[in-house]
């Protein structure tokens, strides 16, 4: 993505993520903080870069909404686990603040065939026990996601892949049984992380525990994990790209799953800074004089999942009657205090840098918008003969958004003369939804916000696929398939761009899950450090390290 | 001979119930609704054979009763098996976190049994005066504080206003963790303060009503002696009752206060246990608590005739 997109998408605003947990919203333990009295607006901006570093810095510390649940690469894929590995080990790619993906570990890839992808390894790159980077460390860690008794969270990734074998001194060549355009994408996150083979083996199921810890390339090592407690990470000296040698001597990462305590240790300057702090708490904390409250842009969207097509929202007119009926403005207004946009889709403009105008055009001009119509909604419910049908609502007490949505959705139902049941369940049974179906059984639609790890529209959209993991309603259209597996066996971006556009325009048409808006990650940056570019890159970019005092 | 069947008794007892309480403990994750393994995906597309696997490394493919021996032997060897959320023994799970809620029961009982002794004894010196009053007022005032409120308030008045304790964590090294930990026991101990400074009160109240106190007095005996050997020594018996359930009790409201605090230890781990499906580490602990509180009222039961020797001839109808 180029500068001038980003102030495009910047410009669009992008989504707001309260809750925080997206994927499996597992997140934090939610927005305690006064009560959400819905009032005034915030008034807010996006931010994609702080002031440079006045230079190095002994040490910082971040809040973090929980612990990580681990630092081994296979397992880390969420907020909490992700913003702290970032730092520490690299992988393959880099994705960048501004979601371009550029050479890292791998100082070039070549596609020689469709279904080849050759990666050139780095020279010169040493790991934090001073020990070289070789191409048996790739083949070694990227070997892991395929091992059913390691049971990786990047599985996926690694879906269509066959072998992934040393063919070189320095290269590696990973061969796919079908052409995917999505592998090499998503070697800028997690799936692309490289770890020494000797570590691997050493540590065994210790590896990225407390105990075992991980030994990568990042500009910061991992020197001990407080469990429960804190991660302190240093800086390392022997870190190969000297742009992004690290400023701070130590980052520390403190564990503080009770909002309340966050907000009050930022306020109180005991922490320098942490990512997703409660939106109720901006304006204390502007107040507290401690330091910026920020917005930076994400990928994610807030959706209603409809889960069940056999039940009343199995109608096209009634998925669509009930997105007509929501007050989507107001919900934004009480859920996050009007921070972030409405959106008829389901990704937002920063997943579609590389795409061509004519895509970006046809994903989000050419499509419906579902602006608040109860009379046409009440109609289509009429027609559709669900007027008096139940439909049964999954939430959890995870944030004072999930509260103001499940309310509101509720209330839509409502006005076109269908029931709503709200089912409120715990953290657990909730993130259960997105793992098993039998947990789905009889529950019509949930709310996610779910964020995307690669930069490729695409990603969203192979989800929705007929027999996809994460398709949770089952929703199955053979024009869809058939144009989203076109896309992903396509390699150039603007043809694939034009192929996941039309994606875009079906399941705006189609709605198996209901947008409803998106916005920005909100973040706080204490006054002893800048030099931080805001960004959801931070999931997989070294953010830390251009860090350093004011 | 007595003394020593009676002890056998006492711990055949605790053995019995540590026994029944292990059943408990275990079976009953088989009643919450969840599968473990489901958790350890996290949501992740996984591959079938993962799923497999996964379930064969935690043993959760064995019969119930076979994980259940499983469970037990291991226990016995000092192995509580292996968490799920963080893929780490318990013991190592456990052992970081013991030694900080500890410590902060420990320093919690301390302030507890100051405080709560101190109240309670000056109340029933003064019983229906002013003094009294007010203590009993303000004793009932706090008891309807609960902890969350407690830590709230401690960490907005003394950490964010006035700057004088951190606001979370449990520090590095003895003297700074106890530093830390001035607040948080604070916060934990203020219910038990009450608890036991009523006790207190009524338990002197009545010793200070008997013949016995008024015939010591009569004879001349320094106020003081008397308080000390009288009506304390005889008071002893409900506060060391309520002492019992108090030290579990402490244990369990660890866990809120813990939390406010951001300090990692026994109890947060309970509640993030219990919220992330970490069966292992949840049945640990719980069998922890449940340990203590049995060891602790045994303790109790057995000391009770050296303070009290009424209760050592009642002991075998007991």
């Amino acid at each position: 993505m180029n500068p001038k997109r980003l102030i495009r998408s910047a410009a669009a605003g992008v989504a707001v993520l309260l809750a925080a947990g997206a994927l499996t919203a597992c997140g934090p333990a939610a927005n305690g903080t006064g009560t959400a009295d819905g009032g005034k607006a915030l008034d807010w901006k996006l931010t994609t870069k702080t002031a440079a570093a006045g230079g190095d810095i002994d040490g910082f510390t971040f809040a973090n909404y929980s612990e990580p649940y681990s630092l081994d690469y296979a397992y880390a894929f969420d907020y909490s686990d992700n913003q702290v590995l970032s730092n520490v080990c690299e992988s393959l790619l880099r994705l960048n603040p501004d979601f371009t993906l550029t050479p890292s570990l791998a100082e070039k890839f070549e596609h020689p065939t469709p279904v080849t992808w050759v990666y050139t390894i780095r020279d010169g790159v040493t790991f934090h026990d001073g020990t070289p980077l070789t191409a048996d460390d790739v083949v070694a860690s990227l070997s892991r996601h395929l091992d059913p008794a390691v049971g990786s969270s990047w599985y996926s990734v690694y879906q269509n892949v066959a072998s992934i074998v040393k063919t070189g001194d320095r290269q590696v060549t990973v061969t796919m049984n079908t052409p995917d355009s999505q592998f090499n994408l998503s070697m800028g996150g997690s799936a692309g992380v490289v770890e020494s083979a000797a570590t691997l083996k050493e540590k065994g199921q210790d590896y990225g525990n407390s105990t075992g810890l991980v030994n990568c390339t990042g500009p910061f090592s991992l020197t001990s994990w407080k469990s429960g407690e804190s991660i302190t990470l240093t800086r390392y000296d022997g870190y190969w790209d000297k742009d992004l040698r690290a400023k701070a001597g130590e980052v520390k990462f403190v564990f503080m799953g009770d909002s309340t305590a966050r907000v009050n240790a930022l306020k109180s300057g005991d922490v320098d800074g942490s990512w997703q702090i409660p939106i109720e708490a901006v304006p204390q904390l502007r107040a507290s004089g401690k330091g910026d409250a920020l917005f930076a842009p994400s990928t994610a969207v807030g959706d209603l999942v409809i889960s069940d097509l056999k039940g009343p929202l199995g109608d096209k007119r009634v998925r669509k009657a009930l997105l007509l009926a929501m007050d989507r403005k107001g919900m934004l207004q009480a859920a996050a205090r009007g921070v972030g946009e409405v959106t008829d889709v389901l990704t937002t403009e920063s997943v579609w840098g590389d795409a061509s105008d004519a895509a970006r055009t046809a994903a989000f001009d050419d499509i419906t918008s579902y602006q608040q119509n109860v009379a046409e909604a009440k109609k289509l419910v009429e027609e559709a003969g669900a007027t008096g049908k139940t439909l049964t609502y999954v939430t959890a007490p995870i944030g004072s958004d999930f509260a103001v949505i499940s309310q509101a959705t509720a209330a839509a139902a409502q006005a076109i003369g269908l029931k709503l049941k709200i089912k409120s369940v715990s953290p657990a049974a909730y993130t259960a939804l997105f793992s098993d179906p039998s947990a789905r059984e009889g529950v019509d639609l949930f709310y996610t916000s779910w964020y995307l790890s690669s930069p490729d529209a695409l990603e969203m959209y192979s989800v929705l696929r007929t027999g996809e993991f994460s398709n949770y309603g089952g929703w199955s259209n053979p024009e869809y398939d058939r144009i989203a597996n076109e896309a992903i066996a396509t390699d150039d971006p603007a043809a694939r761009s034009e192929l996941t556009a039309e994606l875009q325009q079906i399941t705006n048409e189609e709605l198996p899950w209901l947008p409803l808006f998106e916005g920005p990650i909100p973040l706080f940056l204490g006054k002893r450090i800048t030099g931080l570019q805001p960004s959801m890159a931070f999931l997989y970019y070294p953010w830390a390290a251009t860090i350093g005092r004011r | 001979m007595r003394t020593a069947r009676r002890v056998a008794g006492k711990l055949a007892g605790l053995l019995l119930t540590l026994f029944l309480a292990s059943l408990l403990v275990f079976f009953s994750r088989f009643v919450v609704p969840g599968d473990p393994v489901r958790f350890l995906l996290r949501g992740r597309k996984p591959s079938p054979e993962a799923v497999a696997q996964v379930t064969a490394q935690y043993g959760l493919d064995l019969p119930p009763w076979q994980q259940y021996l499983k469970w037990v032997g291991g226990m016995l060897h000092g192995d509580f098996g292996r968490s799920l959320q963080y893929r780490q023994d318990v013991s190592t799970v456990l052992g970081e976190r013991l030694p900080v809620t500890l410590m902060l029961v420990v320093m919690a009982g301390l302030i507890i049994a100051l405080v709560g002794l101190m109240l309670g004894a000056v109340a029933a010196l003064n019983r229906g005066r002013a003094w009294d009053r007010i203590i009993l007022i303000g004793l009932t005032v706090l008891g309807a504080i609960p902890s969350f409120v407690g830590s709230i308030v401690l960490i907005a008045v003394f950490s964010v206003q006035l700057g004088w304790f951190p606001t979370f964590g449990s520090g590095d090294g003895f003297l700074d963790m106890v530093y830390h930990l001035v607040l948080p026991s604070i916060a934990l101990g203020i219910v038990f303060i009450v608890l036991v400074g009523k006790v207190t009160r009524s338990a002197m109240v009545e010793q200070l009503t008997r013949e016995h106190v008024e015939v010591a007095t009569s004879r001349g005996l320094t106020p003081w002696a008397v308080l000390r050997r009288h009506v304390l020594r005889n008071s002893l018996g409900p506060i060391l009752t309520v002492s019992g359930v108090l030290v579990a009790g402490l244990i369990v409201a660890s866990t809120i206060v813990e939390a406010a605090f951001g300090i990692a230890g026994v109890g947060s781990l309970l509640v993030q246990s219990v919220d992330r499906l970490d069966f292992p580490v949840v049945q640990a602990i719980v069998l922890l608590v449940v340990t203590a509180f049995v060891v602790m009222n045994a303790v109790v039961d057995i000391l009770e005739p050296w303070i009290d020797p009424r209760s050592a001839a009642g002991a075998g109808a007991r």
